[in-house]
């Protein structure tokens, strides 16, 4: 029942979303993300947008026409309403003041705490309560460094930089962290957004039917190579990551404590490099939280991006991939 | 040295060098020279009409309230254009640098602002909207109206005002010079650890940053202590608490939030400083510092900070709406209990900051439902100002246009505030341009009621109205503007679009980043309407005079003295006899009494230190910014010693004679009468003492 209110909702909402999109044009698919979630996660949270626009949007709406019509009717001159100058009480009114919007908060918060379990990043229980016991779900060690991030896969002992191939159907669990200075792990038609801090480990899940290749951003602001800090996400069924499993397994490149070293000097990634690391030192994720934690840092050369250009050409000329 | 200073240290300028001049930059040098020889001419200008002993005498050692709100209202509104001009380069810059075809010049891939400028933009811009300019511009009208409004004489402490007021100028020049001498930090008006440590920010822009907040902190705590014991202490005869003017309790509430939240942020800052200068390890990653209480302390202060900026900016609505819809304010308890809870529960929800953060969900869930509770009052307030309205005359002036935008502008930030309220939302969002759209929405409250209060106030203050022609003129023009950006703003955020971006990687946003470049053109024009409005006003200023009461439908104790407000604000203390004193004295046809005889009053003098204090500390703030160890100590020593001999001095203050008071205010009775002669003889385009027919001349002028 729950579900079919969603779906109800839904349709209506994504025809509202669509108008202004024709008025501006239209084209083939939703440019509107957050409107068109294509992973369990992602729905959640468009279900709860929806609920509280809903609500909000009611009593919101309604105030507006309030005003309006208050504006129209009381207009000086016009006469259309009585003129009382000493009003200004009335407890039927109060009560009202004050009743609707604590009864749409109350509303309202049922639906937050509801929301805040389901989709807990560290243990949503709509991924949860619905993994299948055949389908083992994936790992994903992800590593942010100053401009790029770095996608462990540990149970293939495994790395792809600046790239990320799931399976379809399959719930995904990934660990991040740091290494220099914080930012955001965001995927917006799959998952929310998490922060990935230095030093430390935060969690997200994600569960996608449908394959297809997804935007991934680095939300929050890390520094000058911020902008170019996207990866693309790429959901693929079971056979074809098992495929391309295999082709990143015969890649040239390896990843190693020493090598993550020279990965993580401030790279900016203008030209969406990908790279495969067919094999990663055991135990690369903590080893760098442990070393962020002793103190490791990165540095920045000062005025740096002072001039772009010039810093590119310095960075194609010294760089290692 | 207890950090590594990368790009050399000298014990004689610090860090200070040439190649810390951006006498190459092509944006900033022509600016830099702009500024040179417009100061020159300025200089020149107050020189050549012997203004200097003027502007000495009667501004700069000025301890007069409102003089100094005036100064404050003036610096608000020179570094809105600032940071105005900082929004226009942001959006130029995204809307040019869009996919990876777009060109680029000054040594930028895209667009024309490389990620090092592109940064020290938006992060200037937010500081100075925020504290520089929002925060000025409501200390300036509190400074100015709560004294009046409670029928006092000037502020609890006349010295101490000016000092916060010189000590805010003294932040404002310090980010102004900035952008001519070193660079201004990179990461957004609240940085965040660990990015702005010296590892990772080694240049002087985090350290602008920090005694630039500091400096506004401090003035602003100033400024909020007086603006307290102003309201505790001086209140006039007869005003209990439950006859205080509704602006005077948004102040109120405004000031305890300043009051306790301010001393946050110092702290806070001070811990970042002691990471930069000593080598500490407070937010570091590493070695046992913790980056997150950074954020925890930033927004403990930064989330009441929003409030302390928006409360006084529902005060000014408060008062506008009653006015000029003729009747009393709907709800004045509920209203005062709204402010009051605002107040409270502001301090509950700092979290819903960083929701994205990883708390748990039982800490997510605890601070998304406090951060709703503060919906409750927020939406108390929409309806007690529609209820105003309901059964009133309503007059849609200027003023009340800006006032009425503002209401609107309150229902899409409250009703955005609410989907960022919820962590299933927020996750989607945060982030992300919708959230810069929503507190935009919340901030253009603020500037609209702002410029409602200029036009609402300013006769009281200087004694005349603003043109309504280029009043309305600028109201629509900026209403419009507003539209064009947040829209699409709003459209941008569900399309997932992040904040911050010095180059847009999707291509599909540019139809909407066109629009708000037009909107940005927009808001230009209303800009230029602006001055347009000051320049006509002045022009025609002799027109448009007014007497006490300038809108005739006025309701608080500041409309009972003369326009423009004699220094001594009220000749004789008013005895309070009723909540809206003065819609209650005209009802009852007392509102001409005049006072039998005057008596002696006592008045505080002007004085030069706080200006010299303000100069002091924007030494050391340069100072400590470059590390120039020797000026630190000096520019300290002496703001210590000046301090220490100012109090041993104080100010016994000066006595004005019944005799001499009389004389002001005959004079000042014998103006108004002639204001309104003039009136009587030029009924159409003549100026008026406050009655019906000022209502009927702004309607037949639209
Ligand atoms: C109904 C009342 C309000 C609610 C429920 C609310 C809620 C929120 C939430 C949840 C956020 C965090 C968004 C995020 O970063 O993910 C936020 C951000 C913000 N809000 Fe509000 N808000 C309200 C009123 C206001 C007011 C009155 C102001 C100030 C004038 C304001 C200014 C801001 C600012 C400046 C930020 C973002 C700061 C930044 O990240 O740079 N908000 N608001
Ligand atoms: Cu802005
Ligand atoms: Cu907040």
């Amino acid at each position: 029942m729950d579900i079919k209110w969603r779906n109800w909702l839904k349709k209506g909402w994504r025809a509202a979303a669509l108008a202004p999109i024709l008025l501006l044009g239209g084209c083939a698919h939703n440019p509107y993300w957050i409107f068109d979630p294509k992973g369990i996660m992602a729905k959640t949270n468009l279900f709860y947008m929806i609920v509280d626009v809903v609500i909000m949007g009611a009593i919101v709406g309604l105030t507006a026409l309030l005003v309006v019509w208050f504006m129209w009717r009381y207009q000086k001159g016009k006469n259309r309403g009585k003129y009382d100058p000493h009003w200004s009480h009335s407890n039927t009114i109060e009560v009202f003041v004050w009743g609707i919007p604590i009864i749409a908060v109350g509303f309202l918060s049922y639906f937050a705490v509801k929301g805040t379990f389901e989709i807990n990043p560290y243990n949503p229980t709509v991924i949860t309560h619905h993994m299948k016991p055949n389908g083992d779900p994936v790992e994903v060690d992800v590593i942010a460094t100053d401009w790029q991030w770095l996608f462990v896969y540990p149970q293939y002992h495994m790395a792809v930089a600046n790239e990320l191939v799931l399976p379809v159907h399959t719930p995904v669990f990934f660990r991040l962290t740091s290494s220099a200075v914080t930012t955001t792990f965001f995927i917006p038609q799959l998952v929310g957004m998490i922060d990935v801090m230095p030093g430390m480990r935060t969690k997200n899940a994600l569960l996608s039917n449908h394959a297809g290749e997804y935007q991934g951003i680095a939300s929050d602001f890390a520094g000058a190579g911020t902008s170019w800090m996207t990866f693309k996400t790429k959901m693929v069924d079971k056979a074809d990551f098992s495929q391309w499993v295999q082709k990143v397994q015969q890649a040239p490149g390896t990843m190693t404590y020493a090598s993550f070293n020279r990965f993580a000097q401030p790279y900016i990634n203008v030209n969406h490099h990908v790279v495969y690391f067919s094999s990663v030192e055991q135990g690369l994720f903590d080893h760098v939280m442990t070393e962020v934690m002793r103190g490791k840092t990165w540095p920045l050369p000062p005025m740096m991006t002072e001039n772009m250009v010039d810093y590119m050409k310095k960075q194609a000329a010294e760089h290692r991939d | 040295m207890l950090v590594d200073l990368p790009g050399g240290w000298s014990p004689l300028l610090g860090r200070l060098a040439w190649s810390q001049i951006p006498y190459a930059n092509p944006i900033l040098a022509p600016l830099f020279v702009a500024v040179v020889i417009g100061a020159i001419i300025v200089l020149g200008l107050i020189t050549y009409y012997g203004k200097w002993t003027y502007l000495w005498k009667e501004w700069l050692t000025t301890v007069d309230h409102k003089k100094l709100g005036v100064m404050y209202i003036i610096i608000g509104l020179v570094m809105l254009f600032r940071g105005f001009i900082d929004g226009l380069m942001i959006r130029t810059q995204q809307v040019w640098a869009v996919g990876p075809h777009s060109s680029g010049v000054f040594g930028s891939l895209h667009g024309y602002l490389t990620p090092f400028h592109f940064g020290q933009v938006y992060s200037a811009h937010g500081l100075i909207m925020i504290l520089l300019a929002a925060t000025p511009l409501l200390v300036g009208f509190m400074n100015i109206i709560v004294p009046i409004q409670i029928g006092a004489r000037d502020m609890a402490y006349p010295y101490l005002n000016a000092l916060g007021l010189w000590i805010t100028a003294a932040a404002a020049a310090l980010i102004m010079i900035s952008l001519f001498v070193g660079d201004f930090a990179h990461n957004g008006w609240f940085e965040y650890a660990p990015i702005f440590e010296m590892q990772y920010s080694p240049g002087v822009g985090v350290d602008y940053w920090i005694w630039t907040l500091q400096l506004v902190a401090l003035g602003t705590t100033l400024g909020g202590i007086n603006i307290l014991a102003t309201i505790i202490k001086m209140r006039a005869p007869g005003m209990s608490w439950g006859k205080l003017p509704i602006f005077v309790w948004a102040s109120l509430s405004a000031n305890v939030i300043a009051l306790t939240s301010f001393p946050a942020l110092q702290v806070a800052l001070g811990l970042v400083a002691a990471d930069r200068y000593l080598g500490a390890h407070f937010f570091t990653a590493g070695m046992g510092g913790n980056l997150m209480l950074y954020t925890n302390l930033f927004w403990i202060w930064g989330h009441p900070e929003v409030y302390f900026v928006i409360l006084p900016a529902f005060g000014m609505m408060s008062e506008i709406f009653p006015t000029f819809s003729e009747k009393p304010l709907f709800g004045y308890i509920t209203m005062v209990l709204a402010s009051m809870a605002i107040a409270g529960v502001s301090w509950l929800v700092w979290l819903h900051h960083f929701f994205t953060m990883g708390a748990g969900p039982y800490v997510n869930t605890a601070f998304s439902v406090a951060t709703m509770l503060v919906g409750i009052p927020t939406g108390v307030k929409v309806f007690n100002w529609a209820f105003t309205m309901y059964r009133g005359r309503l007059t849609f002036n200027a003023a009340m246009l800006w006032a009425i935008g503002a209401l609107f502008l309150l229902l899409i930030g409250g009703m955005t505030g609410m989907m960022l309220a919820i962590p299933a939302i927020n996750y989607m969002v945060h982030n992300s341009v919708f959230v810069v759209a929503h507190f935009h929405s919340m901030l253009l409250v603020i500037v609209y009621a702002i410029f409602g209060s200029v036009l609402y106030w300013f006769p009281k203050v200087f004694g005349f109205k603003l043109d309504e022609f280029w009043a309305k003129t600028m109201f629509w023009l900026f209403s419009a503007g507003t539209a064009l950006v947040f829209v699409p703003m709003y459209m941008l955020g569900f399309m997932g679009m992040t904040r911050r971006l010095e180059y847009v990687f999707n291509t599909g946003w540019q139809p909407y980043l066109d629009v708000m470049e037009f909107g940005i053109v927009v808001y230009t024009l209303s800009v230029l309407a602006f001055f347009i409005l000051l320049y006509v006003s002045v022009r025609d200023h002799a027109k448009n005079r007014v007497g006490a009461d300038a809108w005739g439908t006025s309701r608080s104790l500041e409309w009972m003295t003369h326009s423009p407000v004699p220094f001594y604000n009220f000749a004789v203390l008013p005895h309070i006899n009723e909540r809206d004193e003065v819609a209650w004295r005209r009802q009852h046809g007392i509102d001409n009494v005049r006072p039998e005889h005057y008596e002696d009053i006592h008045m505080p003098n002007n004085t030069g230190v706080a200006i010299i204090l303000g100069g002091l500390t924007f030494v050391l703030g340069f100072a400590l910014t470059w590390r120039i160890w020797w000026l630190c100590i000096v520019s300290l020593l002496a703001i210590i010693v000046l301090m220490i001999v100012r109090s041993f001095r104080g100010d016994p203050g000066y006595i004005i004679t019944g005799a001499e008071l009389q004389r002001m205010e005959e004079e000042a009775y014998r103006r108004e009468a002639q204001i309104a002669d003039s009136h009587h003889s030029h009924p159409v385009s003549g100026g008026v003492v406050g009655n019906a027919m000022a209502y009927q001349r702004n309607d037949s002028s639209k």
